[in-house]
């Protein structure tokens, strides 16, 4: 029977995803942190959150505030909520430049080979022997914290995982028949790389893609711990948990529960997803599910 | 005129404290004879020339001594000779000073000296090293000690910038009549002077050590004192040991009325007592914490946050007073206050936008929130404990009234922050320092003031304020000094930055009231003008005054002869440990 066009790996793929029961719940409690991210943004979600009140500083859980207050008498629950968004901004913007720096060089150093790879390589060494952190803080330091700074220091530092994966599948692809027969009729460089090749790559991508938006959601916080990170002011699941080192003295517990907990969900529901999206996509795995 | 002792706000009183560190293992049972402190900022150089902050000055000043200390018991503070051999000798006219040196001092042993063996200390060596505080090419920030008031120290400097004179060339004011004899002439009374001869600033430096080092020579402090430098890992901690060769220098016997007896019992013993001084650089205010409860650091300032563990009606709780520690509470010369620089075209032309802003914050709340209601709400740049404190002035606009600065921002024309730009509000990156700088943002949202806080590090930080870049910013001021000058000096437009006056505020009224009470001595003339020039700051604002904050220190039980005031920063060699209370006390925290 001829497949139709439409039952590629990506369908496949999701097939099997489907199948995993986990990897759906995963996923919806992924999706659940968008729609949560998107509603803080738009404000329909805990609009208050940067509202103040001196009396209340430092208030326990209550039926009022379920996560108590902070220091500043706002309410713990509505900042964690719109810590998410800052971590899936910088999540979503940070990894998705890094996607693109990674794709691009490792495609480039991969298909052309020689100097260009040379040259490519030699950089994604160089800036793979300097201490990601150490990288990630100096960036912060010359830009300035802000959300975007943030970004941009964590995209412009972690691309290099991405950018070898890529390389050494393009290296592998570069020679295949497919890749010559398109050559043979008159397919320029960009074509061979962009409508040929890259198809074929695309889901170590998604999936570097996917494990590198954990990454740099893990990255903002420790960042924002060490004081390098968002702007201050702005709710952060870092700020949370680096202010809590000093109120935790004063018995203050629940600004770093809470961020602590939401970031755990995250975390641990991205990682499964990973796994799970790891499993469907490799095509080796493909006739042992 | 005062020196740099600014310690930023956020820092809290935390950062001051004294502790001891023990290198020892518990196992081998091994306690070392050694006090050390935990800065919570880096220190960056260790030269008198640079003994421009708290942390710099205080390393510096138990390697470095002076002609003149404080009495180390007494209060207020009285002026002893250090290694001048007395009290200076001052002319009818009080424009000549005349100051004997102390024979017999000499410089630690250094490579850089004959044989490796200190030589000993002359007359010339503080007028080289005077020349180096004030030679322009040094950029110290403690060259107003001198400057415009010694004669001949302006014209120096100046021939000095155009490579007309070197330091063979004479300073008029500043000269060595023999080899134990040092001579001051002034250009006109300046009753602070005998202050200025007790700062790190004006401690002397053998001219072979400069030569030798060079520019490395903030590295390689060599000095007089009792203690020198062992080893310096940057960030991290500075290791003092005992100077084998320190003369013979006596506890004091006389102590303050207030002081228990047991102050005095180890009177006129030979110090210092230690043998080892630590200084540890810990930036963070519970790793601080949990350093001194473990009996590493035993005398600490201190954290905001664990007041309410450690402290109860103002006695220190049973458990901790089990543990054998002690409480000390200090109200101390300190002010910190909210700077708003004047160059700024919107902040500096504009009175009734700084009076609303004033009106504006919170300080009661501020004083619960950050320091847990321990201190006094600042009326005014004069802080307590000094000369021109006046505890009966209310400032108009410190009372927290919101209503009354939305007026103020309509008549400034403003109303609710309409036409004003996001002001930039700089403040260090610590987490404390951060949250201040957001409670600050929160108060002026009340008025429609918008404020973006910009965390930076601690020598960033001073460099923007050095540069006149920033904005408004939060910061404190310590007295160098037991005389109100050294806070008003804050606003001398002489002092503009890079010197103290970060807020670059000039009025010729308050300078012309300045110069005026320079030239007084102590009394009431003197605090009259005093008091005029504070009302003329309480009205333009170019600072808020914030807090009064008060030093609450806890020291170990085997701490001995502790007593602290922030102005006296050579405490170090009058302080004990009591060996046999360590070994009991420390393996049972």
């Amino acid at each position: 029977m001829i497949r139709k066009s439409q039952n590629s790996l990506w369908n496949d793929a999701f097939q099997r995803l489907k199948k995993n029961k986990l990897s759906m719940v995963c996923l919806f409690i992924i999706i659940a942190y968008i729609i949560l991210a998107l509603g803080c943004k738009l404000g329909l979600f805990f609009p208050s959150f940067n509202e103040t009140n001196n009396a209340i500083s430092y208030q326990a859980p209550s039926a009022e505030h379920w996560f108590g207050t902070d220091f500043m008498g706002r309410d713990v629950m509505a900042r964690a909520a719109h810590g998410t968004l800052t971590s899936l901004t910088v999540g979503l913007w940070g990894t998705g430049l890094a996607v693109i720096i990674g794709t691009l060089l490792g495609s480039l150093a991969g298909y052309f080979g020689k100097l260009v790879d040379e040259g490519i390589v030699w950089l994604y060494t160089t800036i793979d022997t300097i201490p990601y952190i150490l990288l990630v803080s100096a960036f912060s330091l010359v830009l300035g914290p802000s959300l975007y700074t943030l970004c941009i220091a964590i995209g412009l530092t972690t691309w290099v995982g991405l950018c070898r994966v890529v390389r050494a599948e393009f290296i592998k692809h570069r020679e295949k028949e497919y890749v010559q027969a398109a050559s043979s009729i008159g397919a320029s460089h960009a074509r061979r790389i962009f409508t040929h090749i890259l198809p074929n790559v695309f889901h170590i991508v998604l999936i570097q893609f996917s494990l590198g938006f954990v990454s740099t959601i893990k990255s903002e916080v420790i960042l924002s711990f060490l004081g390098l990170g968002v702007e201050p002011g702005t709710p952060s699941w870092g700020v949370m948990i680096n202010n809590a080192k000093q109120e935790l003295a004063r018995g203050v517990w629940w600004g770093l529960a809470s961020a602590t907990l939401l970031m755990f969900v995250l975390v641990l529901a991205f990682n499964l997803f990973n796994d799970a999206l790891r499993d469907a996509l490799d095509p080796k795995l493909k006739n042992k599910s | 005129m005062g020196c740099i002792k600014q310690i930023i706000t956020s820092l809290t009183i935390g950062l001051l404290s004294i502790s001891m560190f023990t290198a020892c293992t518990s196992d081998k049972k091994k306690f070392e004879n050694s006090i050390s402190i935990a800065y919570g900022s880096d220190v960056k150089a260790l030269d008198p020339v640079f003994a421009e902050d708290y942390y710099a000055s205080q390393v510096s000043s138990q390697i470095f001594e002076t002609l003149y200390e404080y009495h180390y018991l007494k209060r207020p503070l009285v002026v002893q000779p250090l290694l001048a051999e007395s009290m200076p000798k001052i002319s009818e006219d009080g424009l000549t000073y005349t100051i004997k040196l102390k024979k017999g001092i000499f410089f630690q042993d250094n490579e850089a000296f004959k044989e490796g063996k200190g030589r000993e200390l002359t007359a010339e060596d503080f007028i080289y090293s005077w020349k180096r505080l004030l030679d322009p090419a040094n950029k110290s920030q403690g060259t107003w000690v001198f400057d415009g008031k010694v004669k001949g120290v302006s014209d120096w400097r100046e021939k000095m910038r155009k490579g007309l004179a070197d330091y063979d060339t004479p300073i008029e004011g500043l000269q060595a009549t023999d080899k134990n004899t040092i001579q001051i002439k002034l250009e006109k009374p300046y009753h602070q002077l005998i202050y200025v001869l007790a700062m790190t600033y004006t401690a002397p430096t053998a001219k072979e050590v400069v030569d030798k080092y060079g520019e490395e020579i903030i590295n390689h402090p060599v000095g007089t004192g009792p203690f020198i430098l062992k080893d310096w890992i940057k960030s991290n901690k500075i290791v003092l040991v005992k100077n084998p060769n320190f003369r013979d220098m006596t506890y004091p016997t006389e102590k303050d009325e207030e002081d228990p007896e047991s102050m005095l019992k180890d009177a006129g013993k030979k110090i210092p007592f230690v043998d080892k001084l630590v200084f540890n650089i810990i930036t963070e205010d519970q790793t601080r914490w949990l350093n001194f409860m473990k009996g590493n650091l035993d005398i600490l300032s201190i954290p905001k946050d664990n007041f309410d563990s450690s402290i109860a009606n103002d006695q220190i709780v049973t458990d901790l007073a089990d543990k054998g520690l002690e409480l000390h509470v200090n109200t101390e010369p300190d002010l910190t206050y909210i700077a708003m620089n004047m160059k700024d075209p919107i902040l500096g032309k504009n009175k009734k936008l700084r009076q609303a802003i004033t009106l504006a914050y919170n300080t009661d709340a501020a004083l619960k929130k950050f320091y847990n209601d321990r201190g006094i709400v600042a009326q005014s740049i004069i802080p307590p404990t000094i000369d021109g404190y006046d505890p009966s002035f209310k400032n108009p606009y410190k009372d927290f009234d919101v209503e009354k600065a939305k007026k103020l921002m309509v008549e400034a024309g403003y109303p609710n922050g309409k036409g004003l730009p996001e002001f930039e509000f700089a403040t260090t990156s610590s987490s404390t320092a951060v949250q201040m700088a957001e409670f600050f943002k929160d108060q002026m949202s009340q008025i429609g003031i918008n404020i973006k806080i910009v965390p930076n590090s601690w020598p960033q930080f001073t460099q923007k304020i050095h540069d006149a870049k920033a904005q408004i910013w939060g910061i404190a001021w310590v007295s160098d000094y037991p005389d109100a000058e050294n806070f008003l000096q804050l606003l001398y437009g002489e002092n503009v930055s890079p010197g103290p006056n970060g807020s670059n505020f000039v009025n010729a009224e308050y300078d012309k009231l300045y110069k005026q009470a320079l030239l007084l001595p102590s009394g009431e003339k003197r605090t009259k003008l005093y008091h005029k020039m504070r009302d003329i700051a309480s009205e333009e604002l170019p600072m808020i005054p914030m807090i009064h904050r008060q030093g609450y220190y806890l020291t170990h039980g085997w701490i001995e002869n502790f007593k602290r005031h922030i102005t006296i920063s050579d405490n170090f060699k009058y302080i004990r440990v009591n060996m046999d209370k360590k070994k009991k006390l420390k393996p049972e925290l």
